[in-house]
């Protein structure tokens, strides 16, 4: 390919994309052949069907993107708040709308939406739409709870979770300092710290105290904002002791997932063995002993990496992460290689999602993180997960495509 | 450029994040690979599903009717087996060492690791032997099973039915996720129509099982097992005594016995032969015997009681009364003349008998056709249609077995279908005697008997009376629906007068009189192209406190009162004398009459 082609075409994130891919279908394969190809087939259907779709979103102009934002988002709080009322109810949710023979999940396509609406609101030229500015700061976060308020509602926490995750680095990439990321997230970090670690609650309040003196702001907001962290960090043990003991099992149960043998935690202990057992070269493509014989339950979805972690082993496993850490790369150096602002912060916000994605749904299968339904992109049988992040790849490529385009 | 450092914040994270589960897997994939090897080799928690045992079926009087034995199926699990054991395993379960390497090569391409049955019914003595040699068979195991027996000499086969693996089509239609692939299923009769109850609830048993599938412990010493519910008993209305002489007395003839309680509903006994043996579908079926069985001409798998329409003839004649009386066509005491035979729009149809004016009571006695030829006429398709569907002609009975026959009533849509051309009002004139497009199945007739009898108290039949807690004896009731048919009783006096008088008078079936029990009834002959007449009966005793209505058919079996109403009455005099009375002579000479 000329060098031309290639100032124009991301083949980077398309080798990526593939390559991920062609690594969920040989898992998802793995998994279902014995209960028929079906799901296989369905998946190698709609991963074709994306690659066309991405490719289609390359070529529209940036212009109609960012003016398509809003009625996008608006589509999308519409589905959002049909589906409460029609959706197909799927163990204890409400979430699916059944669409001749597929579940199409609105959800997933509402994390593209908040992205694009937050990222079009936040590089509109109006001059105080600065996030510096409080009233902007409000409105942003306005737009992000609108739709996390109705997936609550379903309710899927998993995925409502997911949309904290790209509000402060779209935040900090349309302006706000380092100093004010280190003001916003602080509290909360020590908060969790105080409540599972408190050993190292005054060593946290300490460094951050250091940090903050750095960065050589007035000294007085450095004092005050340790002060809010210190309550922050002194008060969760007496909140979480207010709760109800049921409530208060249900955190449990999410953050040790061991304290519940036969529920979550059955699946977390299956899973570690199965990517334990797997070793440096894995078992084998369709000889993984977990995985065949199905001690995990519907491993497809969510606990897919099982599948890769047993019978590709260590060496298929890093390979993926591998894979996924170069995809974000990508995400994030043609978000800063943009002239358009909006297209720039919306790549770091899908990049933001994906990077979530891939840290929770890995890290609860080894067990370094908690237990939340939430697929792992491109490789997890699921048409809408699919799909939603096949747009964000095409909007990455098209960022790239027009990085010297203004608006 | 602030966006610059801002990239290599938010790189630096992505870096960080993404070493983190790299160094986790190394951790638990290089450093603990040897610990979790082992346990995935060992010690891995195993969901086993628990089938409960089927509910029984118990007769009225609370015999055992239907049984279960526990049977052990060998399966072999391809990823485990050593092939070089299968010449021993061949000799020890009979079989050839082809016919299990053909098996096995059936379910090529799935899981390797889901146990492949070989053989079901395995002896109790192979198992223990496998058992002491489980190092030398690897993957070789059991199942176990609960397969029916059935005690009586009886077969029962229409009321009972059979069980078999659920079929693909079921399993995806199928609401909810209860049934799995290899799960027993009610296939047929009560077995099906009462699948809810008889399959219990599955149970889950939670093991720690070795690489190899065998079981090394149960977890938390079994107090996470979700223990099987049984399935709940069913406690039939049927006699086995006379379904035992029912059946008896059917014989090798082609044909169907109904009998009822028309105070409830209740089925007594419910016969269709040919029938076929049930045990043959417990336990493997053997796929020769089934294509047999699917193949014969005489149906033997299809029930005639419930399946088969055939034209009631003359057992009609009660019901056209009713039809005239009730349209006010006829009184109780108006006459119509009978001639012998009867001519309209150039054609004649013919009667056994010239009887001059008679009233609808001696019609009935006699048989007269001639009287019914004009009651159709006068009627009008209509009014037949509204009156008939009183008692479920053209519509089922309810009875609780699966695929009954609607039979068939014949409307003015349905003329209008097959003769598109017109048609004239002469088709009423052999409706009037039950012959023509109309359609009836034995369970109709023995219905509409049981509802004459009780003088318009129509009682969906049913073979299930109560069913019943198999842990706790709690027994609960089975619901059925009931209507009344509100015709004036002076319709129902004529026309079972005219019933009694068939048996008791002068009429078609006086052969059958009986002096302990007053039967009373009405013969049928339906004509038939295929063949020899259809033999018909229907009836009901006492006369003043009916207990039993029964509807007989003989397929081809010539007159209604040569064959199907001697054993009607041998069936009601059995059962009123509580099993005691067999008046049934099989070479008695009778007067053909129809």
């Amino acid at each position: 390919m000329s060098s031309r082609i290639l100032n124009r075409f991301d083949l980077i994130t398309v080798s990526l994309a593939i390559g991920i891919l062609a690594i969920g279908l040989i898992a998802v394969y793995s998994a279902t052949y014995s209960n028929g190809l079906d799901l296989f087939y369905k998946q190698l259907g709609f991963a074709i069907f994306g690659i066309i779709l991405m490719i289609a979103i390359l070529y529209i102009p940036p212009r109609y993107i960012s003016n398509f934002s809003l009625w996008f988002y608006i589509f999308t709080i519409v589905l959002l708040v049909l589906v409460l009322f029609i959706g197909k109810r799927i163990g204890g949710n409400r979430s699916w709308f059944s669409l001749g023979g597929f579940g199409v999940q609105p959800s997933e396509f509402a994390k593209v939406a908040t992205v694009l609406m937050l990222s079009s609101f936040l590089s509109s030229e109006e001059k105080e739409r600065s996030i510096k500015n409080p009233f902007t700061f409000l409105k942003a976060v306005g737009i992000v709870l609108i739709p996390v308020a109705l997936i609550m509602k379903q309710p899927d926490m998993g995925t409502a979770i997911v949309f904290s995750s790209f509000i402060l680095p779209i935040f900090l990439w349309s302006g706000l300092s380092f100093y004010a990321l280190i003001a916003i997230i602080s509290p909360i970090i020590i908060a969790a710290l105080a409540f599972f670690k408190p050993e190292y609650f005054y060593v946290a309040l300490g460094i951050t105290f250091i940090i903050m003196l750095l960065f050589r702001k007035k000294l007085y907001l450095t004092i005050f904002l340790t002060i809010i962290n210190f309550s922050a960090g002194y008060s969760v043990g007496f909140l979480y002791s207010k709760l109800q003991p049921h409530q208060q099992t249900r955190i449990m149960a999410v953050i040790n997932p061991s304290s519940d043998p036969l529920g979550t935690g059955y699946n977390v202990i299956q899973s570690k063995v199965a990517i334990g057992s797997g070793g440096f070269w894995g078992k084998g493509l369709l000889q993984g002993t977990q995985t065949q014989l199905k001690f995990i339950p519907e491993q497809w979805t969510d606990f897919i990496f099982c599948v890769i972690g047993e019978e590709l082993g260590f060496i298929g496993a890093s390979f993926l992460i591998i894979l996924f850490l170069a995809l974000l790369l990508r995400f994030l150096s043609n978000a800063s290689s943009s002239k358009n602002k909006f297209l720039g912060m919306a790549c770091v916000g899908f990049a933001s999602i994906i990077l979530f994605h891939l840290v929770i749904n890995v890290g609860m299968t080894i067990g370094i993180m908690p237990v939340i339904g939430i697929p792992l992109p491109l490789v997890s049988y699921g048409v809408s997960s699919l799909l939603s992040f096949m747009i964000m790849l095409g909007l990455s490529m098209n960022t790239y495509r027009n990085r010297n385009i203004l608006n | 450029m602030e966006l610059t450092g801002k990239k290599y914040f938010l790189y630096g994270i992505a870096f960080a994040l993404s070493f983190l589960l790299i160094g986790r897997l190394i951790q638990i994939q290089f450093m603990n690979q040897e610990e979790y090897g082992k346990e995935s080799q060992k010690n891995s928690v195993k969901k086993i599903t628990v089938t409960p045992a089927r509910g029984l079926m118990y007769d009225r009087t609370g015999k055992l009717l239907v049984d279960n034995k526990p049977s052990y199926s060998l399966t072999i699990t391809p990823a485990q087996f050593d092939t070089s054991t299968i010449l021993e395993i061949s000799q020890l379960v009979d079989m050839q060492s082809d016919e299990i390497k053909s098996r096995l090569s059936e379910a090529k391409g799935t899981n390797r690791f889901n146990p492949v049955k070989i053989k079901r019914d395995i002896d109790f003595k192979v198992i223990s032997y496998i058992e002491e040699n489980r190092d030398k068979f690897r993957g070789i195991d059991f199942q176990v099973e609960s397969l029916r027996t059935y005690p009586n000499k009886f077969k029962a086969s229409h009321i009972f039915g059979y069980n078999g693996e659920i079929t693909e089509k079921l399993l995806e239609n199928q609401v909810g996720s209860y049934y799995k692939q290899g799960d027993i299923i009610g296939a047929t009769a009560l077995e099906k129509s009462y699948e809810n109850y008889l399959r219990g609830e599955k149970g889950f048993k939670f093991i720690l099982v070795d690489v190899r599938g065998r079981e090394v412990a149960s977890l938390n010493n079994g107090n996470s097992d979700i223990k099987p519910i049984n399935g709940t008993d069913l406690i039939l209305s049927v006699d086995a005594e006379l379904q035992e002489y029912a059946e008896k007395l059917l014989g090798k003839r082609r044909g169907a016995i109904v009998a009822i309680d028309p105070r409830n509903g209740e089925v007594l006994c419910l016969v269709s032969k040919p029938d076929f043996d049930l045990s043959v579908f417990s336990g493997s079926v053997d796929s020769k015997i089934f294509s047999m069985l699917i193949n014969d001409e005489s149906k033997p798998l299809f029930n005639r009681a419930i399946q088969s329409k055939y034209p009631p003839g003359s057992t009609w004649k009660p019901m056209m009364s009713l039809v005239g009386l009730a349209s006010g066509v006829i009184t109780t005491h108006s006459t119509i003349s009978c001639e012998g035979s009867f001519t309209w729009g150039g054609r004649t149809w013919e009667d056994h008998g010239a009887y001059g004016p008679i009233s609808v009571v001696t019609a009935l006695e006699k048989s007269a056709n001639v009287f019914f030829y004009k009651l159709g006429l006068k009627v009008g398709l209509d009014n037949f249609d509204k009156y008939s569907k009183m008692f479920n002609f053209g519509i089922r009975t309810g009875i609780d077995l699966p695929n009954e026959t609607n039979g068939l009533l014949p409307s003015e849509e349905y003329y209008k279908r097959i003769f598109p051309k017109g048609w004239s009002q002469g088709i009423l004139i052999n409706l009037g005697i039950g012959q023509g497009e109309l359609l009836v199945s034995p369970v109709q007739l023995a219905a509409y008997t049981a509802a004459i009898s009780m003088n318009g108290l129509y009682n969906q039949p049913h073979l299930v009376k109560k069913f019943r807690n198999p842990i706790t004896g709690e027994e609960e009731k089975n619901n059925y629906a009931s209507k009344t048919i509100d015709f004036p009783q002076s319709y129902f006096d004529a026309v079972k007068k005219g019933m009694y008088l068939v048996v008791n008078g002068n009429g078609t079936a006086k052969n059958i009189k009986n002096s302990e029990y007053d039967i009373s009834g009405k013969t049928g002959t339906a004509q038939n192209p295929n063949g020899n007449n259809h033999s018909w009966f229907i009836g009901f005793a006492p006369f003043n406190d009916p207990q039993i209505a029964v509807c007989v058919l003989g397929e081809n079996a010539g007159w209604g009162n040569q064959f199907a109403a001697p054993m009607a009455a041998a069936i009601i005099v059995r059962y009123l004398s509580k099993n005691s009375q067999d008046t049934w002579n099989e070479n008695a000479k009778i007067e053909v009459k129809d």
